[in-house]
């Protein structure tokens, strides 16, 4: 029996948590009368917490606070109120133990030394993780080869392309083995095939059996996140709108799910009154879908309910073969969408 | 182990960085071979008519020499640091190395570990083409003349600390930097010896020269190079740089971990 995520202990906690920017130099400016913007919110009580081996997901659009979320864990950024803890360990006054228990890899191609190798600057970061020479070399290659970076090692990383940046930078992020892993969308660079093989890795990772990773991960890619995670949340202006699996968001947004079927040959009159009179309450439109005799039946119907079955059969007796069906259903993207659209709604609302 | 396996992590990326530039290694070279012999020249101006008050100043090449390969030291001890934060911020690698199990002291320690060992060369160069092509001897304790070094550029990596403070928080415009850099060739006896600044400006000005711990360096290690003076001798600067060391150690630590976290609490670490 496969243990669900919620059966394991904890991996990163987050507790009320919280973060204004403050306005630099507030006191100066205000003695010398200078103008200075207010304060940024950027997160607002936030709480949640992920399991050891999730695969957990942040998605939201760009200012909406996925990037100091991931900085605060990761102890780069401290918060303003709250708490995080990453396997038990307070991000602001343990922050030394968080840091060996987590790898971060952000798309920000700045955060290597361009005049190095691929390789020298493994070795560099390697070395600041504690690893031994012969540990990190060993450990170098094995990530070379899981990154397919092996031919690059001796190349200077300004002379890298973006994706094999990227990869170079998820590479760094597992030198230590740690286990709790950010990735901050890991994949934006890289063609469809390495992305595929990144996310294959990554979802690897977490179902490693004794050695499986914690991951948090930010991305823009809705199908990334909704083939990898496990549950993701939905963060808007700093706060989290939503947080369930991708499954239970889409159904959340709606349960129902586009159909279209195609078929052949041109019986599309038949087909129409067939259904008319099998179904009352049930709208369908009936469209060419070439210039051949092939046409497509559009029809929406409540996730898994029966309409379909019916359908298929009154083709079959209307004398249609079913070259092809398509469902539907609500995207990531879609449920995103709607929250932000509910946001501006209630946000209106109270305004005025 | 771990702590020196951080900072040699530190010294071979920045010896892979600095080769990967090597024009401007040999320009160095090349320009203090230039200001060894043009100081060679100058000093002949003075040949025979030096004042004979000041001891060390006969001849004042090796003193010039002495003055110059101590200050780029004093000065790396003091600025490599802030330079290190700056172009760590500048080039955004600061936040993936505050993001290793590292501590700070050991991020003060091994950024500028580096910068020593150039130093150190760059240092020895002058005293080398001292020796080398004009004649230029040295007598004395190298080992103390080494301990005067050793902890005046640790009195100068206090203030280098507070000065990288700055750098962190207010990124620009370092006031230790203009202070020190300036000040330190003005008052501190690396042309001339400071009782010229009493006997032309006054006590006043003159005083400036006594708070600045390269004063103390400079002294007493020209005394051991050139005079061959021993401890007893050079007690009085040594204690005085031990005295700034112990206030300026803790304070400036204490300093640099404050400036740490306002800058996480700003969300600015990589700003610049």
């Amino acid at each position: 029996m496969s243990e669900s995520p919620g059966d394991r202990s904890i991996g990163v906690s987050i507790d009320h948590l919280s973060k204004t920017y403050p306005v630099p130099f507030l006191r100066l400016k205000k003695l010398f009368r200078r103008k200075f913007k207010p304060p940024v919110e950027a997160l607002r009580d936030i709480s949640f917490q992920i399991r050891e081996g999730e695969i957990f997901g942040l998605i939201g659009p760009n200012g909406a606070g996925k990037t100091t979320l991931t900085k605060i864990i990761a102890t780069l950024i401290q918060p303003t109120s709250g708490e995080v803890t990453v396997r038990g360990s307070d991000t602001v006054r343990d922050d030394a133990q968080v840091r060996r228990n987590i790898g971060l890899a952000t798309a920000e191609e700045r955060s290597f030394y361009w005049r190095l190798t691929a390789e020298q600057n493994l070795l560099f970061f390697a070395r600041l993780y504690g690893l031994s020479g012969s540990e990190a070399n060993r450990r170098i290659k094995t990530l070379f080869d899981m990154f397919e970076l092996e031919e690059l090692a001796r190349r200077r990383f300004a002379e890298l392309s973006t994706g094999n940046k990227q990869r170079l930078a998820v590479a760094r992020a597992m030198l230590a083995k740690p286990p709790v892993l950010l990735l901050d969308e890991p994949t934006r660079s890289l063609d469809p095939i390495a992305a595929a093989r990144l996310r294959s890795t990554i979802s690897s990772l977490a179902r490693d059996g004794e050695n499986r990773a914690t991951i948090f991960l930010t991305s823009h890619n809705l199908v990334e996140v909704e083939e990898l995670c496990d549950r993701v949340a939905i963060i808007s202006k700093g706060e989290i709108r939503a947080l369930d699996t991708p499954q239970k968001l889409r159904a959340t947004h709606t349960r129902n799910e586009e159909v279209s079927i195609i078929f052949s040959p041109d019986v599309a009159d038949d087909v129409n009154l067939a259904l008319r009179q099998a179904f009352t309450d049930q709208s369908f439109t009936l469209e060419r879908a070439s210039r051949d005799e092939r046409w497509r039946l559009n029809f929406s119907r409540e996730a898994e309910d029966a309409t379909l079955d019916k359908v298929l059969t009154v083709l079959h007796q209307s004398g249609a073969m079913v070259r092809g069906v398509e469902t539907k259903r609500a995207t990531l993207l879609e449920v995103l969408e709607q929250y932000e659209e509910n946001y501006r709604t209630d946000a209106g609302g109270e305004q005025s | 182990m771990v702590f020196l396996r951080r900072i040699w992590a530190f010294v071979v990326r920045d010896w892979h960085v600095t080769i990967s530039y090597r024009m401007q290694f040999f320009l160095r070279v090349l320009s203090v071979l230039i200001a060894a012999t043009t100081l060679f020249f100058i000093s002949k101006i003075f040949a025979g008519s030096t004042n004979l008050r000041f001891a060390e100043w006969r001849d004042p090449l090796p003193a010039w020499l002495t003055g110059l390969a101590v200050l780029n030291y004093f000065m790396t001890g003091f600025s490599s640091l802030a330079n290190a934060i700056r172009q760590e911020q500048m080039q955004g690698t600061l936040e993936s190395v505050l993001m290793t199990p590292i501590t700070v002291p050991t991020v003060v320690v091994a950024s500028s570990a580096w910068d020593f060992v150039e130093a150190t060369f760059f240092s020895l160069l002058y005293l080398i083409f001292g020796w080398l092509f004009f004649d230029v001897h040295y007598r004395g304790s190298t080992s103390l003349a080494l301990a005067f070094l050793f902890l005046t550029t640790l009195v100068l990596s206090c203030l280098g600390i507070l000065s990288a403070s700055f750098a962190m928080v207010f990124k620009r415009g370092d006031p230790f930097g203009i202070f020190l850099g300036t000040g330190s060739a003005l008052f501190s006896g690396v042309f001339f010896p400071t009782q010229l600044i009493n006997q032309y400006a006054g006590s006043g000005v003159a005083s400036i020269s006594k708070i600045l711990p390269p004063t103390y360096g400079l002294d007493g290690i020209r005394r051991v190079l050139i005079e061959g003076q021993g401890f007893s001798q050079v007690r009085e600067p040594f204690v005085t740089l031990l005295i700034f060391l112990a206030v300026l150690l803790p304070f400036s630590l204490w300093v640099f971990g404050r400036a740490v976290r306002r800058a996480k609490k700003e969300g600015s670490l990589i700003q610049y």
